[in-house]
């Protein structure tokens, strides 16, 4: 070592002396950040949230059982979806906290059918039947406090031994599994076990009946009917965790107000949400003119809905609608003029070739998925290669789209994924292969090949559009409103396009709508980004203004849907429309979903389930209690578990031994849908949640599609991989915009 | 050896640490003045780590004696350590990569608003607040506090635990090798904070195994070898040289040069 090295500005020797590793980390870390922080505009930020991979799935998945089944749609439709994501997406939630805090729960599944076989065998009546014959005030917490025993014993053991969750869960399943069995023979000699002990006897013990006013159900009218009267606790519980809302039996005349007010209010909302994140507020003037504009669009805006809401009649609709629809542009330009800072210098009207590649091929995309639905007949159900027998069809099929579906596949990803390794490559091109392989299979139909050319070449073209405008912006404002004005006039056109070629209502109403709404707000976005100047510093008061237009404007569009779904008006009703009765579950889900939400956001819990998941020893460090944070999360689940146990003993009555094995997958399923993280310390509940909506939609729209239910399985490996794939890809991106 | 600066904060008097039959330190003493910033070095091996789990609260030491402010101390945990205001910032463990900035800064000591139990609602908008104003004062700007750690460089990230150390007010800082996985330039960062935390009145224990980093911003060095202290030195009463051939092990040194010259020369 020489002596020269002497003042701390020379540093050369330094980087001589650290390890090679430390310094191939160093220079990574540094090419990747550097030292600036970039700000993040509200659509990155949104890009990397967890569940926005979850958000997008469960649209497609949606949308696309919407648009090739009578029944999804409806709201008898969306009765068994709820039904089945309530008690699924309780446990996934309960399972991706636990995931976020690093750790599985294979035993969850298990524990659902334990909790709810608990209380039948604590309420039978003593003697022939087995049970224990207690009340149901004590059964029902027992179990809890049976449940939260088992959950902190599985934290106890994991903290304890330091082996893997996989193991010490593992074998908590199969006991479980095994004593399930096990006492329901010795105990009722059946697998099934129950029914639970309802009706209030009489002293010759025979069930207590009487006559009660009760709403039918289906035609929603009020008769006489006999039924037995029910043990008070019973009824209790009965009434927490498995009563019912009868739809046809609540009418409410200005339904239809109510929903379409919240509706439309709560996207302006989001749109306002949009501004107040991305653009900067104004530092001087008074912004007065901008108001009046913004209140007189406002005016125009109600004026039009009270008018499209009491006339009828195609023309007076467009017109009045028209007049709603200029009305909110208006008033969206008045409040951007009175509220945010104008952009001076919106650039010139240049585009780079990064931004006229995709551009062009957004727009062939589009004019090819136009032409093939014009060529192609929507009427010709039968196959487009037709063979003597099926199955030979179906291998002739697969022999022929695999190898092409795997070329097409791996030539777009090897584009895609640049750099990554060859066996990424070859499992995203074959995962990819094996999806277009099931749509092609399932519809080789004209008419399936048509829907299928029109929605694939449209989103593709639709996709790239948005790329060259987000490549645009880079450039100016000017060319990123062209673009944008370009994406509104084509979305425009395809609309008219749809209203006149399809021979659906559904088609030509309501996607219409959809569609020119949609278009009107990339208009306006496009003229008043290109007007304004947007936000690059931190700025607490636009963020929390921003953050509350959003969750109101949210708020009121979940609010517009559950009155759509909860009540019936007086044309339905007397169109006899199908009934629809929603379990009480469903309310459970949406409250745990919220308050794990809100505890993983808002509470030092929260804080600590990220922590322990994301770098253990680093929470230590700082003083987090990680084993008790860890036992906490188990007894989450383990609570979580009793919850659905309760509902479906109370729903059912009674269960099958075997009731909740093997579905702990399935709760992992919905939570790496929902984007979290396997390895932990990244994720979210709403997203678990989200997760488990998809695959309820999966399994209740392929029945309603009239496809073979074997093929549901097909679907959920599909989905999974998918959904991985599409997470890291998505926060992939997301990361390295934000170090641009 | 008596160059006091400040009060003493910390005294450290002839500790040992024994793994079964492996004497992992052996009769260490130092004091940690406020104000100060006192350099451990050490090769590989040499007992800087075992040094600074001891006086975080990982390990406990078996003999000798170890004075907060004049209090003898043992500690159970590292959350002991912090409650007497010793905070460590690990290279590798300071921050949880993929949480945000301000949760980051809070971890473990959430400003809470009300609550019960394990569900104590967090105070948001003034803890973002105050984390970033903090990380401004050590000189990092931070637009966004919901941007995840892990998008921060290897330095920043450092600096993030320091400001987090130095808010929670902790008196000694214990700074273990938070330049050796750097750059250059990233390096430079983080010893600027460490000057800075100094001017704050903290005591800051560097531990480094590379003398040109202690130099510029040491005011006492001890060299640590095999579990033994080779002494415990002022800056005035050391050289850059000297500090280097004694950390190497001196003889040992220019035996390896003469070994590596003649080995050229073939």
């Amino acid at each position: 070592m020489s002596e020269a090295v002497t003042e701390p500005a020379e540093e050369n020797a330094e980087s001589m002396s650290t390890s090679k590793a430390g310094a191939a980390v160093a220079s990574a870390a540094a090419a990747k950040t550097d030292d600036r922080l970039a700000h993040r505009g509200p659509f990155q930020r949104l890009l990397g949230q967890p569940e926005i991979g979850a958000v997008i799935g469960a649209v497609t998945v949606w949308a696309f059982f919407w648009a090739v089944t009578q029944k999804f749609g409806t709201v008898a439709g969306a009765q068994p979806v709820l039904d089945v994501a309530a008690t699924l997406g309780i446990m996934s939630i309960a399972v991706a906290m636990l995931m976020i805090g690093g750790e599985f729960d294979l035993s969850s599944g298990a524990m659902t059918g334990t909790t709810g076989l608990l209380v039948i065998y604590l309420t039978l009546e003593v003697g022939e039947l087995g049970g224990a014959g207690i009340s149901y005030w004590w059964a029902v917490p027992l179990s809890l406090a049976f449940a939260l025993a088992l959950g902190w014993w599985n934290g106890f053991l994991v903290e304890r031994t330091q082996l893997p969750s996989f193991i010490i869960t593992l074998a908590t399943f199969f006991a479980l599994q095994g004593m399930k069995l096990g006492f329901a023979k010795l105990l009722v000699d059946n697998i099934q076990v129950g029914p639970l002990v309802q009706a209030k006897l009489d002293a010759d013990g025979l069930p207590i009946t009487e006559q009660v006013e009760a709403c039918n159900p289906i035609t929603g009218e009020t008769e006489m009917v006999t039924q037995e009267v029910l043990r008070s606790d019973y009824s209790f519980f009965q009434g927490i965790f498995a009563s019912e809302w009868s739809r046809n039996c609540h009418t409410l005349a200005s339904r239809d107000f109510w929903y379409s007010s919240s509706i439309l209010i709560g996207l302006s909302l989001m749109v306002l949400a949009a501004f107040v994140l991305n653009f900067r507020r104004r530092s001087g003037g008074s912004g007065g003119p901008g108001l009046v504009v913004f209140l007189g669009g406002l005016a125009a805006a109600v004026f039009g809905y009270w008018q499209l809401h009491n006339t009828d009649g195609i023309g007076a609709n467009a017109t009045w609608g028209g007049l709603l629809a200029l009305g909110i542009a208006v008033g969206l330009y008045g409040f951007a003029t009175w509220r945010f800072e104008r952009n001076n210098d919106p650039g010139p009207l240049r585009f780079t070739s990064d931004v006229i590649k995709p551009g062009v091929l957004g727009v062939v995309a589009i004019v090819l998925g136009v032409v093939a639905a014009r060529l192609l007949n929507s009427n010709v159900g039968t196959r487009l290669i037709t063979l003597d027998n099926d199955s030979i069809q179906t291998v002739v099929a697969i022999l022929t789209v695999v190898p092409a579906a795997l070329l097409i596949a791996g030539a777009l990803l090897r584009r895609a994924s640049k750099g990554k390794t060859p066996v990424a490559r070859l499992l995203l091109g074959s995962s990819l292969g094996i999806v277009v392989l099931a749509i092609l299979a399932m519809l080789v139909t004209e008419q399936g090949l048509r829907a299928t050319l029109f929605v694939g070449l449209i989103s593709l073209g639709l996709i790239a559009l948005s790329v060259a405008a987000f490549r645009a912006g880079f450039t100016s404002a000017t060319a990123r409103s062209a673009v944008l004005l370009l994406i509104a006039g084509l979305v425009t056109w395809l609309a008219y396009m749809v209203q006149v070629e399809s021979t659906s209502v559904k088609f030509r109403a309501e996607l219409f709508t959809v569609m020119l709404v949609g278009a009107l707000v990339v208009a306006v976005w496009a003229v008043i980004s290109r007007q304004f100047s947007i936000r690059q510093e931190f700025d607490a008061g636009s963020e929390q203004l921003g953050r509350s237009f959003g969750l109101i404007g949210v708020l009121l569009l979940f609010i517009g849907v559950v009155v759509r779904l909860l009540y019936v008006n007086e044309n339905e009703l007397a169109r006899e429309i199908a009934p629809a009765k929603f379990s009480v579950r469903i309310l459970w889900f949406i409250g745990f979903a919220a308050l794990c939400t809100w505890i993983l956001a808002r509470t030092s819990f929260g804080s600590w389930t990220f922590a322990v998941g994301g770098n253990q020893a680093a929470a230590r460090q700082v003083g987090v209690p990680a084993a008790r944070t860890k036992t906490q999360l188990f007894m989450l689940v383990a609570g979580a578990a009793w919850l659905v146990g309760m509902l479906l003993a109370f729903r059912l009555n009674s269960l099958q031994a075997s009731t909740g094995d093997g579905l702990e997958f399935e709760y992992i399923i919905a939570a790496v849908v929902g984007g979290n993280l396997l390895t932990g310390g990244y994720g979210s509940a709403l997203g678990a949640a989200i997760g488990a909506l998809i695959m309820a939609m999966a399994r209740q729209g392929i029945p309603f599609a009239l496809w073979n239910t074997d093929w549901r399985f097909l679907f959920l490996g599909v989905i999974l991989l998918l959904a991985a794939i599409g997470n890291r890809f998505i926060k992939d991106r997301a990361d390295n915009l934000r170090s641009e | 050896m008596e160059s006091e600066q400040g009060r003493t904060l910390l005294e450290i008097n002839g500790i040992s640490k024994y793994y079964g039959s492996i004497i992992a330190l052996k009769d260490i003493s130092t004091k940690v003045y406020a104000g100060t910033v006192t350099c451990v070095l050490g090769d590989n091996g040499a007992g800087k780590s075992t040094f600074i789990k001891i006086l975080a609260g990982v390990h406990q030491h078996d003999d000798g004696a170890v004075l907060v402010e004049g209090e003898p101390v043992s500690f159970g945990s590292p959350r002991e350590a912090l409650d007497v205001g010793i905070a460590t910032v690990y290279q590798d463990l300071a921050m949880v990569p993929l949480m945000s900035v301000w949760r980051n800064f809070w971890l473990g000591s959430e400003p809470t608003k009300f609550g019960l139990g394990p569900l104590k609602v967090i105070d948001t908008a003034k803890a973002k607040q105050i984390a970033v104003e903090e990380l401004g004062k050590m000189g990092i700007a931070i637009r966004d506090p919901e941007q995840p750690v892990g998008t921060l460089s290897g330095g920043e990230r450092q600096s993030v635990a320091i400001a987090r150390a130095a808010y929670f007010g902790a008196k000694v800082l214990i700074l273990d090798e938070p330049t050796s996985a750097l750059g250059v330039k990233q390096s430079g960062v983080v010893l600027r904070y460490i000057v800075e935390a100094r001017k704050r009145g903290l005591g800051v224990i560097f531990i480094t195994h590379n003398p040109n980093h202690a130099w510029p911003v040491g005011d006492r060095f001890m060299i640590l070898n095999r579990g033994r202290s080779l002494g415990d030195y002022a800056k005035e009463e050391i050289t850059l040289s000297e500090l280097t051939q004694l950390m190497a092990g001196g003889a040992e040194l220019e035996q390896l040069q003469h070994e590596l010259a003649s080995a050229m020369d073939d």
